[in-house]
């Protein structure tokens, strides 16, 4: 196996488009080094890109924070700014493991890794987040929603790398939320996770909603008719009731020894209606 | 990922080091077989369990998923770099409240609390929660843990030493708790000795299949450097062992057909780095998989092994009365049924350990509970005589029952045999997990009837146990169910069955309570319904039943020192507070409700109606060292600290001039199995009676009364009786053949009578008894559950150690309330710690232990065993407690959300 750790991104596109095959790319690791140690896994090469500069960085510009590719969960709680303004991401990637895993995960390996389960993802699908792609032709942009394509699998392209996530800075008048049901206190994979972004108008009522499901369908799942039916309320029971059954028809989770298909669907629903009430007040709603 | 890739140099504890390392090998690799540094601690290689956590530049982080290249130029801070002269402050708030049991969490807790305390020295209890959060522990039930962060920067005093006569009943330290606290204890996969080799096993990915192996020599022989393979052909010996010798049936290695998933047809040994560059996908077998069943669900063709038809195992049977005609003429009569999953013991260390020759002996050291045991079945397979083989116990990272039964002892014997140079093996989390017993599952009903009055008339219970593939401990769990399915309670007529059947499961063996875990769920569920039928309270329903001094149990056997009433007596205002707490909560309305149960346990101590004598040997040399020769494991509930507290009192020296030596079978006399509730009780009685007689024989010598007090001092043993006094200079006295001048060795065995054919004898001397109450919180849209407080009050008989019993009541409702909520073992599903998840610090309910003392006339001291007692009433009182909050009614564990959900959706 093959270790490398350029020192440009350049460097790291090129090393993965003429790698023959089972490359890897090494950032916290968290999830490289368990599947490492299973049967079967081969990995040719791993590219370790800790040392490209600015990996580690969260920049805050005018008008966004771009959250580069080697930055850990834990960071992202340190930064004031991004707190503010996204608090449902943040408490999402702030969900990742233990405190000892989160000084070392990533949320672009959260993305990459492409669990149904991972927490960071529907918060960051709420959000309107976008992936920062580098590849041998230069950057492209794409929406986190098309990253996932199926557990495990994602949208990248040969010699492709996400080199950061990119978030707008919020609305006026807009609140973020992301919950998760998992059997035990902490440290366990969501069996169904909620994250809502809400904008309201200046009558305080929603101008427009954005609701992302988690570990109840292959990929991340943009629940649309969810949304739309929070949009003109003030979060009214009746808003609620449609939003939560929209929540649920969206849903299609399998049937494990985590919960039953019925119980994720209505569970999705629940938890929308308590992360919808968080993301209204934090929007000003009331 | 191995292949050297230079060199890696960062600060250790402070010293710059260099390793050379590949940049794919985990930092507790480096710092565990470069560096030295065993007291990281490896237990999942995941992430899960947090054992192996270190500091890098101050901020926590598990090593095994921190690649060794990452901790270049960095510092690392290990527990051994807190250490320094000795324990530092955290450490000895850790001894001093009791927090380190077997000690394997112990370093990654000090290092996950080390980087909370560098930045908040005064705690709060959240904050102590959420910093250990991610390291598990599986004894403690993480209070005294938090006890002793939040207590850190408490200035300790040294600790008082009880004066002869006092060190039963005080609260000490565990005598052997510092090297737990400092990193240096010698768990199974934390001694290399020069030139070791490792051993791998090859094990079966299917749960029923034949094998055929194939060109082995050839296969070896592509490898970096020389590797030997040894299959069950190799074996010297007899190829079967079994804890119950008459039911033995397992094989070291499979010979042509596995079982069960995980079983072991071959061991590869060689060099660390040669292993390291083999995989072991590749190893030549054909597997011919055949159909298979893991649950009592489906019935199989044919019988697992030849011998058992049906695939039964063994019927435990216990009937007293005509209790066909009890439950026919009774007021009420409430029936319940109740299934249990599959439990994994999951202690954070994975089984582990080393056996080389030395001489003609073979010696091992690894983890166990049982080290007689291990010694005779690995001579067994070895082809050895029992003599020749020395097995010296390495601490235990936790048992609970499943290391009870050999694993990987014969499998390190065969490679050092062969080999002739010392042979190490360590599980990994997933070979752990599938080749270890677990909790049988248990598919079980129950009729129980009681007068108009509420007194029970009688009860009949039925039950199948899911023993998996071999016999392991099954025909225990199959006697011990129906002997204590009837709870502490007077019960005049009853028959109790319980099968053990096997499956192509995992072995289903010992743990914890035998099985009596299971059968309690259902006989305490049952009972609130009786209560409700017969419009009782539900705690005075159980006190109005409780059995009582002289009474006789289901077995007829008369019963002394019963403490279930006291017990009972003790929670009568906890649980009005209780109610009223919880009454009050629901009458603000909400998605959340509140709710109270209560659940009684008793455990009979020892093996059920069989001999399992304990001997314990005191010795005094010549140059006066005071040696307690204890053979019990202690895999850390305590046997080390209590038998010596029992055995400095009745000789009457200060428990500080007692040296341990043991266990090790070449060093200690027997004192069997750490299992049964049994060693404070059978081996605190051998520690009593041996004290006692070395006493007697100190006093003859001196002329002396009983009351005359004994100083060691030097090598001059001085007694004094009022105003004479009396000097024995030991140097004086000849040496006997284990080179004391003074020793005593005295053995007891229970005194216990066989069952009859209906179950009727005297199956154990002593018992103990118990009652918890849960108060519980059902969100009744999410259907999960928070346990908010327990109430324990346990009947010991007589506390030895109140710090040490309150840690196994903690630790039971840990592991009860694991059983009850969430914790499920799946072969193939959840054979790692992420998807079979076991309580966090944060699970964990706010305990309150109540210990109660009604003497034992049979017990050393009055006293009684707790080990298993602490778990019974656990679940089944969360049950009652869901049940009343929500009207939820559970009939299969674990509890999991979907099901309380389900279970509240049926009662509307």
């Amino acid at each position: 196996m093959r270790y490398e750790r350029p020192e440009t991104i350049v460097q790291a596109t090129h090393l993965l488009a003429e790698a023959d095959s089972n490359a890897f790319v090494l950032a916290g690791g968290t999830d490289l080094l368990v599947k490492m140690q299973s049967d079967g896994f081969e990995a040719d090469l791993v590219v370790d890109i800790k040392s490209i500069a600015g990996m580690g960085d969260v920049v805050e510009a005018d008008d966004t924070f771009v959250i580069g590719a080697g930055v850990p969960c834990a960071a992202l709680g340190e930064n004031d700014a991004l707190v503010a303004a996204w608090p449902g991401v943040v408490e999402a990637a702030n969900l990742i493991g233990s405190t000892q895993i989160q000084g070392r995960c990533t949320v672009v390996g959260n993305l990459c890794n492409a669990s149904p389960a991972a927490d960071s993802v529907p918060a960051l699908v709420a959000a309107g987040a976008k992936a920062k792609i580098a590849g041998l032709g230069g950057t492209r942009m794409a929406d986190v929603l098309d990253i996932p394509t199926g557990p495990g699998k994602t949208s990248l392209k040969k010699g492709e790398i996400v080199e950061a996530i990119v978030l707008d800075k919020p609305l006026a008048r807009s609140g973020d939320a992301y919950l998760r049901f998992i059997p035990r206190t902490e440290m366990d994979i969501a069996v169904v996770g909620v994250g809502i972004n809400l904008v309201l108008d200046e009558g305080g009522a929603v101008q427009s909603a954005r609701i992302a499901l988690g570990a109840v369908g292959p990929t991340v799942i943009l629940a649309e008719d969810a949304a739309q039916a929070l949009v003109g309320s003030k979060l009214e029971e009746t808003a609620l009731d449609v939003m939560a059954a929209a929540c649920s028809a969206a849903s299609h989770p399998i049937d494990d020894k985590r919960g039953t298909v019925e119980f994720r669907k209505q569970i999705a629903g629940v938890l929308a209606r308590r992360a919808a009430r968080i993301a209204f007040d934090r929007a000003g709603g009331n | 990922m191995n292949r050297p890739f230079g060199s890696l140099t960062f600060t250790v504890n402070g010293e710059r080091r260099t390793a050379a390392a590949a940049p794919g090998r985990r930092l507790s690799e480096v710092l565990r077989e470069d560096l030295k540094l065993f007291g990281t601690k490896v237990g999942c290689d995941a992430g899960d369990c947090g054992a192996c956590t270190v500091l890098l530049d101050g901020a926590p982080v598990c090593a095994c998923l921190t690649p060794a290249a990452r901790a270049s130029g960095a510092e690392i801070t290990t527990v051994e770099g807190i250490s320094g002269q000795g324990a530092n402050a955290l450490q000895r708030s850790f001894l001093r409240h009791g927090a380190a049991q077997c000690g394997i969490c112990t370093p990654g807790m000090l290092m996950a609390a080390s980087a909370l305390l560098a930045e908040t020295p005064h705690p709060t209890r959240a904050e102590v929660e959420d910093a250990i959060g991610g390291v598990l522990c599986r004894c403690t039930g993480y209070t005294k843990i938090v006890d002793a962060i939040c207590d850190a920067a408490t200035v300790d005093a040294d600790e008082a030493i009880p004066e002869p006569g006092r060190a039963v009943g005080a609260r000490i330290e565990r005598l052997d708790g510092r090297p737990k606290v400092v990193g240096t204890e010698v768990f199974g996969a934390d001694y290399l000795p020069q030139g070791a080799m490792d051993v791998r096993a090859i094990r079966s990915p299917h749960h029923a299949a034949s094998f055929t192996i194939g060109d082995t020599v050839s296969w070896a022989a592509q490898a970096p450097g020389k590797v030997q393979v040894f299959t069950a052909a190799d074996i010297p010996g007899i190829n079967c062992f079994g804890t119950i010798p008459p039911f033995a049936d397992q094989p070291a290695m499979a010979a042509s057909r596995v079982r069960l998933r995980g079983e072991a047809i071959a061991i590869v040994v060689a060099e660390t780095a040669t292993l390291d560059e083999i995989d072991l996908s590749s190893f030549p077998v054909t597997w011919h998989p055949e159909p298979c069943f893991v649950s009592l669900d489906t019935e199989p063709d044919a019988p697992l092994h030849e011998t058992r038809p049906d695939n039964l195992l063994i019927t435990g049977f216990v009937q007293t009365g005509d209790v066909d005609a009890a439950l026919a003429n009774t007021a009420h009569v409430a029936s319940g049924e109740f299934e249990t999953s599959y439990v994994e013991h999951a202690y954070i260390e994975p089984e582990a350990g080393v056996a080389w020759p030395e001489g003609h002996t073979l010696c091992i050291q690894a983890c166990t509970q049982a080290p007689v045991m291990d010694r005779d079945d690995t001579a067994r397979i070895l082809g050895l005589p029992e003599e020749k083989v020395r097995i010296i116990p390495a601490a235990a990272g936790g048992g609970f029952g499943a290391k009870l039964d050999l694993s990987l002892q014969p499998l390190i014997g065969l490679a050092a045999l062969k080999t002739g140079r010392p042979c190490r093996m360590i599980y990994s989390r997933a070979e752990s997990m599938m080749s270890t017993t677990k909790r049988h599952p248990a598919k079980m009903t129950a009729r129980i009837g009681c007068d108009a009055g509420g007194k029970i008339t009688g009860m009949v219970f039925d039950g199948d146990f899911n023993t998996g593939a071999y016999a392991s401990w099954g025909p225990t769990v199959a006697v011990r169910v129906p002997v204590h399915a009837s709870g502490p309670y007077k019960t005049p007529a009853y028959r109790a069955k319980a099968r053990a059947k096997h499956t192509n499961g995992p072995t289903a063996g010992a743990f914890r309570g035998f099985g009596v875990p299971q059968a309690a769920i259902l006989q305490e569920t049952v009972y609130d319904d009786l209560a409700e039928k017969a419009g009782l309270d539900r705690l005075a329903f159980r006190r109005l039943n409780a059995l009582q001094d002289g009474d006789r149990s289901v077995c007829g056997q008369e019963l002394h020192g019963v403490g279930i009433a006291a017990c009972l007596d003790a929670l009568r205002t906890p649980w009005h507070r209780a109610l009223d707490r919880a009454a009050e909560f629901n009458a603000a309305g909400g998605q959340a409700r509140r709710g109270v149960g209560i659940a009684s346990c008793w455990y009979g101590c020892g093996n059920t109606g069989l001999p399992n004598p304990s001997t314990i040997r005191i010795g005094i040399t010549p140059d006066g060292t005071l040696n307690i020769h204890q053979g019990a494991t202690d895999i850390g509930q305590g046997a080390n600290t209590v038998v010596t507290q029992i055995a400095a009192d009745a000789l009457g020296l200060p428990i500080a001039q007692f040296e341990l030596i043991g266990p090790d079978t070449h060093l200690t006399p027997d004192c069997g199995k750490t299992s049964a509730s049994r060693q404070t009780y059978i081996t605190g009685k051998a520690a009593l009676l041996a004290a006692q007689a070395l006493r007697r024989d100190i006093l003859a010598r001196s002329n002396m009364g009983e009351d005359a007090r004994l100083r060691l001092h030097g090598r001059t043993l001085v007694i004094t009786d009022g105003t004479a006094s009396h000097d024995i200079h030991l140097a004086d006295l000849p040496e006997n053949p284990h080179g004391y001048v003074l020793s005593a060795e005295e053995t007891y065995d229970p005194p216990t009578e066989g069952l009859d054919e209906n179950g009727q004898g005297k199956p154990y001397a002593v018992y103990g008894y118990g009652a918890q109450i849960a108060e519980v919180e059902v969100d009744m849209v999410l259907g999960t559950v928070k346990v908010h407080n327990m109430t324990a009050a346990h009947d010991v008989g007589r506390v030895v150690n109140p710090m040490l019993a309150e840690g196994q009541i903690e630790g039971g409702i840990a592991q009860g309330l694991g059983m009850a909520l969430m914790e499920e073992y799946i072969p193939g599903r959840t054979e790692n710690l992420h998807d079979y998840l076991i309580p966090t610090a944060g699970d964990m309910p706010s305990i309150e232990s109540i210990l109660i003392e009604v003497p034992d006339p049979e017990g050393p001291m009055g006293l009684k065993g707790l080990g298993e007692h602490v778990l019974i009433p656990t679940a089944p009182a969360i049950l009652n407690a869901i049940r009343h909050a929500s009207g939820a009614r559970i009939t299969r564990l674990p509890a999991l959300p979907h099901r309380v959900l389900a279970a509240i959706r049926a009662t509307r």
